[in-house]
């Protein structure tokens, strides 16, 4: 039988590995590795609210991690094209 | 007095030390970059720590807590990243030097939807998905009838985004806020009348999610439709 706290610490860890390499990690100059890297920390947050027994709130994040991936590539791809600075 | 697990308890002490780590991390990476489009996307990471302070009450408040939360987020990304293309776009127009390319669309090749299907099936599909999201009512009856606009959106060719479509969009939000702010006035003030506020706030939070699923569609076919 495993330890539910192992899910919610390893929860936290990823969180926070995630978070790290969102911020300072290899290659985030990049925005499309930056937007990728923000899905690790998501999927540490999805486990810490698998742990409390957030169901909708998990459905929901899942959801909107993946809209907000989208709105954020739209954005880069256009900024890109028009040359801007990215 | 609510009923919290014992493990929950035990739970909350690191939980919430690991949304103030993640949020420090978040702000300071804010603090340091320069480019907007980068704050944007740590914005996200700043997200994640409010969820993990919210979630560690870990009651059914959490849950009603983190809904909305993550949905404010979601149209706060959207407007956001359309205010930093509008200006992006208005940078270049005001540069004589800068050639501005046409072509902008979120998949790489012309992307033409030419099947029959797609002209007739949509209007009777959407409906049949409006109406069941309506009958869930809340955010998932919110996100089936969003589905069914998106789906809707995405088959017309018609092209261009009309003024009164979002100034209907905007108004119907409105009233949306306003059902869910009665519904939990009504809740705390006369409890005795929770089920009508409960389908106050559905219906509202139905309406919400609808409609921002249905934007988001629309703001898609704009890019799709652009040959």
């Amino acid at each position: 039988m495993i330890d539910v706290s192992l899910f919610f610490y390893f929860g936290i860890f990823l969180a926070i590995i995630g978070s790290i390499a969102t911020a300072w990690g290899p290659g985030v100059n990049d925005p499309v590795v930056r937007t990728f890297n923000t899905e690790v920390a998501s999927i540490g947050v999805c486990l810490v609210l698998l742990c409390y027994n957030h169901v909708l709130a998990l459905l929901t994040l899942l959801a909107t991690t993946v809209i907000i991936s989208l709105i954020l590539f739209r954005a880069i791809i256009r900024l890109e094209e028009m040359g801007a600075d990215v | 007095m609510l009923y919290v697990p014992q493990e929950f308890i035990s739970m909350y002490l690191p939980a919430i030390y690991a949304g103030l780590i993640i949020g420090f991390i978040g702000t300071m990476a804010i603090a340091m970059k320069r480019e907007e489009i980068h704050i944007l996307i740590l914005t996200d990471i700043v997200g994640l720590a409010m969820i993990f302070v919210v979630s560690a009450v870990g009651t059914d408040l959490a849950e009603a807590l983190i809904l909305p939360g993550l949905v404010v987020e979601l149209a706060e990304t959207l407007a956001i990243s359309e205010i930093l293309i509008t200006r992006e776009m208005r940078k270049i127009e005001q540069d004589p030097r800068a050639n501005l390319k046409r072509s902008s669309s979120l998949f790489p090749q012309a992307f033409s939807l030419d099947m029959e299907i797609m002209t007739t099936a949509p209007n009777f599909i959407a409906l049949i998905l409006i109406a069941y999201g309506i009958f869930l009512t809340g955010f998932t009856g919110g996100a089936v009838a969003g589905g069914g606009i998106v789906l809707y959106a995405l088959s017309k060719k018609a092209r261009g985004l009309p003024v009164l479509v979002l100034d209907g969009i905007a108004g119907v939000s409105g009233i949306a806020w306003c059902l869910w702010i009665i519904g939990f006035l009504l809740f705390f003030v006369t409890p005795q009348y929770w089920l009508l506020s409960l389908f106050l706030a559905a219906c509202g939070l139905l309406l919400k999610v609808a409609s921002k699923v249905g934007l988001i569609g629309l703001l898609m076919r704009e890019d799709i439709d652009k040959e």
